[in-house]
Order: structure tokens, then sequence, then C-alpha cells
């Protein structure tokens, strides 16, 4: 019997990065809220911030943004196992445990961020204490994603890493691959982070002020280790200039700059959208840092394509549904009279 | 052989068990959990019960917290996992399914989001409306059951796929309807053990009488569908995978009687403490009853997991990654020179690439007592006939030299003493030994392919001679490479077999 050929993919590349793009912007929206959110609170505003109404929002918030980080994590994930399946296996691989790791700090995270939520006192300690941890955790992930992100785009240096050791406990050693990545990552979440907390306080205007000053200044430094980060793409440099990614990046500055003029105009929609088209275009132009970094060794193109149409189809009909039933049940909770002071 | 290999201490089915099997534990809670609280719901506001409201929001509390945190998780660690040990079939599955998987993710993204405000809403939110969430939560729960069902099954049974590759012919396999029955059984039950939980720390009186009662009603149930449908589903494994299992696979066969023994305690306990005396449940019988439905479902997933063996995808893939596919171009080539990965250490790579996915060394299914005292041609020919040895084991399909250097490999790893020496044994109990090693791993005494009826009246030099000849005996027949002593042990070891070989 000739058994079948998995060796495929089930469906048009580019349908599937979009879907991987478009989701892992989602992803990143929701983690840079809480990321940046979490700093924000632990690092900014007076001592007596703990019984500030709009703080104890957004702690109450950060469970639900945990949960929403996660499951949008879980598509782009997916969807990027797809196409570059060996590239980002080995790389876990060789990072095995710490790639593991992932599973346990968000865990701890994730509990620790309810505890938060859960604390009905106004006592800091029971809050900061928690917060710290979870974003430590989420520090912890942060890194590790980077490290073996940056690995999966040089197979070479994975092969030379696991010729060194195979017990699965190495973190890219090349620390310059990622490490401007990463901080400009971390740094663009405080950003976001810092837009969030100044359209939940927006009313209140210490914390929007405080939204503003996170916003401009995340956007600040986050741009300069940007600029590092391009400068230390040196060698793919011309290929990164001969492809979209350039386009994508150079409307994803002009965006951000316009998202920030409009957030301190107050006017958020617009903000937001920029924010968001932002974020996503710089996702497309990091994806294509990735293809000029593989070329020669991986062109996702030379994928045989069997286009699964009913599959397909149907993910498409349930993806409606489901943003449809989100929508749905998120109005009928905000639809509800809200909760009676200490009914909590 | 396209990807490195995760060379860690502990065994890969250990690790895949412990994450898999509490992801099983809480995602089955997390859908009957979520029709036991809206059902709940709805009678209690019907009958204006504002206790058993009260309990159903701690309940509500409890549920969120372990299927948000816990339960998404694991089921994203699962994911890494099989991922670090078994790259190849992941990406099988992923290539094949990965529309599945994303239908199930639209799901579980309800799922989260419908959880969260079911359990935020208790005070807030209108009953109807409340209620609506809940069922919202129920059916994208138990839709995401529907399509994970179909992957998961398809492994143990990809049925027509395997002629078509089409997905449907892969996801509506052979024992798809009797796994989601089944599953929806053990989900029924499990809510009804969480719950019993939570019960369990309200004070004796009528209350807790009428809300344990109502719950263990909801095991009863849960349990009754699972036993059936785990029957329907034993049916519903091709013939020929029960009767391998039946003949060579202790494992999965010890593990489905586990499951019974668990099923039998759950329901002994449920109809006792549940429904007899429900008024005093104590909380050490609610910790009991969900350490029977731990092991009940560990026992379960064992079973499943190991009845397929020696495939991870059967009939498409052996469980070292290999395909079916590839086995006539390994046999030609050999292993080593596909490897995408290599460490410097050939031997250390064959063996990581065609036994470590399933063997330790010394510890989880480990090598060494199976080679302890024995030599490099016995350990070499056992290699190269791995899927003649009990227990179903894939093929080794690398060349003759290849199976020599995994040989060194283990022998490397081995004490090279005689087994007199290192089990201080002597005469018939170390020729006991000796048949256990040498013999034992294809001619297991009273079961599978016992040739103790063969030896009926033979004498010492019948034997002997027999001994001489062992490579012509039979295919995959090893020569007797053991030491005079382990040999003359052997041989009175074998003449103490002549009255039947039940020892």
């Amino acid at each position: 019997m000739n058994l079948p050929d998995s060796s495929f993919i089930p469906a048009p590349l580019w349908l599937i990065n979009v879907l991987h793009l478009f989701t892992l912007s989602l992803h990143f929206i929701a983690m840079n809220f809480l990321f940046g959110g979490i700093l924000v609170v632990l690092s900014a505003g007076s001592k007596d911030r703990w019984n500030d109404p709009v703080v104890k929002r957004l702690i109450k918030m950060f469970p639900s943004a945990m949960a929403a980080t996660v499951t949008l994590g879980v598509a782009p994930l997916l969807f990027i196992q797809v196409v570059f399946t060996q590239q980002v296996y080995s790389a876990a691989i060789v990072s095995g445990w710490l790639w593991l790791g992932v599973i346990l700090a968000v865990i701890v995270a994730y509990f620790a961020l309810h505890r938060a939520a859960l604390k009905s006192d106004d006592a800091s300690r029971s809050k900061r204490a928690p917060l710290v941890v979870a974003l430590l955790g989420m520090l912890y992930v942060s890194l590790v994603y980077s490290s073996v992100f940056s690995m999966a785009e040089r197979p070479q240096l994975i092969h030379s890493l696991y010729a060194r050791a195979q017990t699965g406990l190495i973190l890219n050693p090349e620390f310059g691959d990622y490490f401007l990545r990463w901080l400009h990552m971390m740094l663009g979440a405080v950003t976001v982070g810092g837009f969030f907390v100044g359209l939940i306080g927006r009313d209140h205007p210490h914390i929007y002020a405080i939204g503003k000053k996170y916003y401009l200044w995340g956007m600040v430094f986050a741009s300069g280790a940007g600029i590092g980060y391009l400068g230390s793409l040196t060698p793919y440099m011309p290929g990164f200039m001969h492809s979209p990614g350039i386009w994508a990046l150079t409307a994803a500055i002009i965006l951000s700059l316009g998202s920030l003029h409009f957030f301190f105009a107050k006017k958020f929609l617009p903000s937001g959208l920029m924010l968001f088209v932002s974020v996503v275009g710089m996702v497309t132009a990091r994806q294509y840092v990735r293809l000029v970094k593989l070329q020669g060794q991986f062109d996702p193109a030379s994928w045989r394509v069997s286009t699964q149409w009913s599959p397909l189809i149907l993910f498409l009909v349930c993806l409606v549904v489901a943003i449809a039933t989100v929508f749905y049940v998120i109005r009928l909770f905000l639809a509800a009279k809200p909760a009676q002071p200490g009914r909590d | 052989m396209g990807y490195p290999f995760w060379d860690i201490p502990i065994g890969y089915g250990i690790l895949m068990a412990f994450i898999g099997i509490l992801h099983v534990f809480v995602s089955h809670f997390a859908i009957g959990g979520g029709l036991y609280l809206v059902v709940s719901e709805r009678a209690a506001r019907k009958a204006s019960d504002g206790a058993r409201l009260e309990f159903l929001q701690k309940l509500s509390k409890f549920f969120a917290l372990t299927t948000l945190v816990i339960g998404a998780l694991t089921g994203v660690g699962i994911w890494f996992v099989i991922g670090l040990v078994n790259p190849a079939a992941t990406g099988v599955l992923i290539h094949n399914f990965v529309w599945g998987w994303a239908i199930e993710w639209t799901f579980f993204v309800v799922e989260i989001a419908a959880a969260q405000i079911y359990f935020y809403g208790w005070k807030s939110m209108a009953p109807a409306a409340h209620m609506a969430v809940g069922w919202i939560y129920f059916v994208f729960a138990w839709l995401s059951l529907v399509v994970i069902n179909g992957i998961l099954s398809f492994m143990l049974t990809p049925g027509r796929w395997l002629a078509t590759g089409q997905f449907w012919d892969g996801f509506f396999n052979p024992t798809y309807l009797p796994a989601l029955f089944l599953r929806t059984g053990i989900s029924l039950m499990l809510a009804c053990l969480y719950a019993l939980l939570v019960a369990a720390r309200y004070p004796a009186g009528d209350f807790k009488a009428r809300t344990v009662r109502y719950t263990a009603l909801w095991g009863v149930l849960g349990l009754s569908a699972t036993v059936a449908c785990q029957y329907w589903y034993w049916k519903a494994i091709p013939a020929g995978i029960i009767t391998k299992a039946l003949q060579a696979m202790p494992t999965p066969i010890n593990s489905l009687h586990y499951s019974f023994w668990f099923a039998g305690g759950i329901a002994l306990l449920l109809v006792l403490s549940g429904l007899l005396v429900p008024r005093n449940l104590p909380f050490g019988v609610a910790v009991l009853l969900m350490a029977a439905g731990l092991a009940w479902c560990g026992a379960f997933e064992w079973f499943r997991e190991s009845v397929r063996k020696p495939y991870i995808v059967t009939g498409y893939m052996y469980g070292n990654g290999v395909e079916l596919a590839q086995a006539e171009q390994l046999r030609k080539e050999g292993y080593l020179v596909r490897l995408a990965f290599r460490s410097g250490d050939d031997d250390a790579d064959l063996f990581r690439h065609s036994c470590r996915a399933c063997h330790t060394m010394s510890g989880y299914k480990a090598l060494k007592p199976s080679f302890e005292g024995t030599d490099r041609a016995f350990i070499a020919a056992i290699v190269q006939n791995t899927h003649l040895l009990k227990g179903n084991m894939p093929p080794f399909l690398g060349t003759q030299s290849e199976a020599q250097k995994v040989a060194d490999y283990i022998a490397s790893h081995l004490e090279m003493r005689s087994l007199g020496a290192i089990y201080g044994l002597q005469d018939v109990e170390l020729g006991r030994k000796v048949y256990d090693i040498r013999c034992g791993c294809c001619h297991v005494l009273g079961g599978m392919d016992d040739k103790t009826k063969s030896f009926e009246g033979l004498n010492r030099g019948d034997l002997e001679n027999m001994l001489d000849d062992a490579e012509n005996l039979g295919e995959g027949m090893p020569a007797f490479t053991g030491s005079a002593s382990d040999r003359a042990a052997l041989v009175s070891f074998i003449l103490t077999l002549n009255g039947g070989g039940k020892k």
C-alpha cells in the first residue's frame, strides 16, 4: 500500500502566513497589555495607589488578560509549526527543559494573577508580591521564546549546539542574536501597557497622565532598542531592504507615531486601531527578517500545497461563529447591572 | 531522524503521562463540570434554592481556577511535550490536522471567554443571561472534545486514511464514535467527583445530603456510560491490534484491568457514601474518589497509548518516529546517513533514535536488567530482531554494523561480569535468570511463544546440542554466546521445565 505523504501544507502558504501573523499580533496585544500593565501598576503612582479604583480594576482584569494571552498564543504557535516545522521543533528540543519550563512559569504567573485579583483587601503587599511573581514568570517566558525562535532562524547554530549537549538545557548563547529584539519587545509591551492604562483611566487625570508617560517613553526606548536590533542585522540588511518587510516596518513606525498623536488627543479609537495595525506591521517585518535569515537553508515556498478545502472552510465558519459568540457573551456581561459594593 | 534528540534521564512515557493524564483529568471535568453547573443552576433557580446557588458559585470558582489555569495550560503543555519527544509524529499530525486543531482553537476561545464570564457574572448578571452563558460554555467545551477526539482516536485507528490520506477519513475513524461517547461519560463522572470534593467541605446536614446524593447520581450515570462505552471502544479496535496486545503486551492489558478495578472502587464509594449515607460524606472519601478517578484516567490513557505499539500512528509511523514508508530505504542505507543532527558519537545517536524513545538504560523501561551479564554479540542479535521480541517493538531498520554500534553503546553502560557474579546466583536459579534474559525476551514461560513443550523428553546432551545450534533454530534466534557456567545452569533449569513449564 502506498502510504500518504504528510510533507505538505494544507492551505496556500499566504493564507497560513496571514493567519499566523494576524493571530500573533492579537497575542502580542494581549500579552503587552498584561506585561506592560503589571509593570505600570508596580512602578507608577503613589504609595496608596492600591486603593485607586482604576488600579483595582486593572488588577482584576489581569487574569482575563492572561487567559487571552494564552488562548491567543495557541493559534500562532499552531500555524508557525505548519510552515517552520523542522526549525521550530529542532530549536525547542535543544532548549527542551527550558522550553517546557514555559508551561510551569505561565501556570505560576496565572495563579499569582488570580491571587492578586481575588484578594479583597487593600494591602499593597498582598497584591504586589503576586504581581512581581507574575512579572518574573512572564520575563522568563519571553526570554525563552526569544531564544528559541532566534535559534529557529539559524539551523547551523542548532547543529553545533546539539553536538555540544543533547540534554535540552541550552539557551541561544549568541545573546546578540536576540537580546535587542527581546528588549525591543519588552519595551514595546510597556508602550502598549501605557496605552491601555491611559485608556482604562481616561476619566482619571492622574492615571491618564501615567498612561501617557509610559506610552511616550516606552515608545522612545522601544524605538532605540529596535534601531539597535536593526543595526545588529547588518549582514541581512540588503535582503531585508529588498523585501516587503521594509515597507511593513515603515508603515508600522508611521502608524505608531499616529497612534501616539491620537492618544494625546484622547481619540482612543483611531489611536487603538493604529496601534494594532502597527503591531501587525512589526510582526510582518519580523517575519521577513526570519525569511531573510533562513535564505539558502529553507524556503517555505518549497512546501507542496494540498489544500484541505472542507476543513478549511469549516474553520473559517467556526472562527466567525466563535467571534460572534464571544461578542455575544461579553455583551450579556456588560449589559448586566454592576455588582453592588461588597458583593465580590 | 530529521530532528535533534532530547536525551533526558527520565522516560518519555513518564513525562507524557504526567502532563497528559493531568490534562485529561482536568479537561474532561471542564466539559462535564460545565454541564453540571448550568443544569444544577437551572434547578436551583427554579426551586429558589439559595443554598444550592451559593454552593454552585463556590464550585464555579474552583472550576474556573482549575480549568482555566491547569486545564488550559496542561493542554498547551501536551503540545510542547509531544513536539519535544516525538517531533516527527507531531509534524504528521500538524500537517494533516491543522484545521482540526484550528477549529478546536475557535471553540477554545469561546470556552475561555464564557467560563470567565460565567464565574464573574454570578452576582451581576440576570439569571437567564447567566445560564445562557453557562450553556454556551458547555456546548463549546463539548464541541472541542468532538474535534480533538478525532485526532486522538486517529492515532490508534487511522482507518481509511492510510489508503486515501484524506482529512475526514482519518478524523471519522473506526474508534471515533465510541471514544467520543466514552469521553463524554468520563466528563460526567469527573464532574461528580470534583463537585463532591467541594460538597464534602460542607457541614453534615440536609443540604449536604441532598447535594451529595444528587451529585452522586451524576457520577453513577457517568460511570455507567463510561463502562458501557469502554466496552464499545474495545470492540471497535481492530482485532489484529487486540490479538497482538493479548499475546505479547502486558502493559495495555494490565492497564485495562486496573481501570476496571478503579471503576469498581468509584462505583462502590459513590453508592456507599454518595447514595446511602450522603449526609456525612467525609472529605477524605471525596479525596479518595478523586484519586480513584485520576487513577482510572491514568489506567485508561495508559492502555490507549500503549496498545498501539509499536506505532505512534498505527500502520504509518513507529513509536521512534520512523515512517513505515521509509523502511525499505533505511534497510538499504541505514540510519546514520539520514540523521539530520549528529552529536559526534554515532553509537549514542543510533541508540537514541532507535531505542531511546521508549527505553532508558536504568530508569523507565530499563535496558540494563535486560542485558546485564550478557555480551555484545547477544545484544547485537537482539537489536537486529526487536520486532520478534515480546512487547510489540518496532523493527530495527538500520544496517548490521549499525546494530553492532547500538550494541556497543548498550554494552558500554553495563556491568560486563557474569550473571552469576552480578546476581549472586548459581545452578537452577542462575539458569532461570539466564533463561529470562537470553530466551524469555521471545519465549515467555506460560505466555508468548512458550517452547516448554518442545523440551519434553530431551536430556542434557540434547539440550547442549540445541544450544550449539541455536542460531539455526528459527527466525532471529541468536547463537548462545553465554559463558560455560551460564550454559550449564540454563540446561539445568530447562530440565526442570519438563513438567509443563508454568514456573
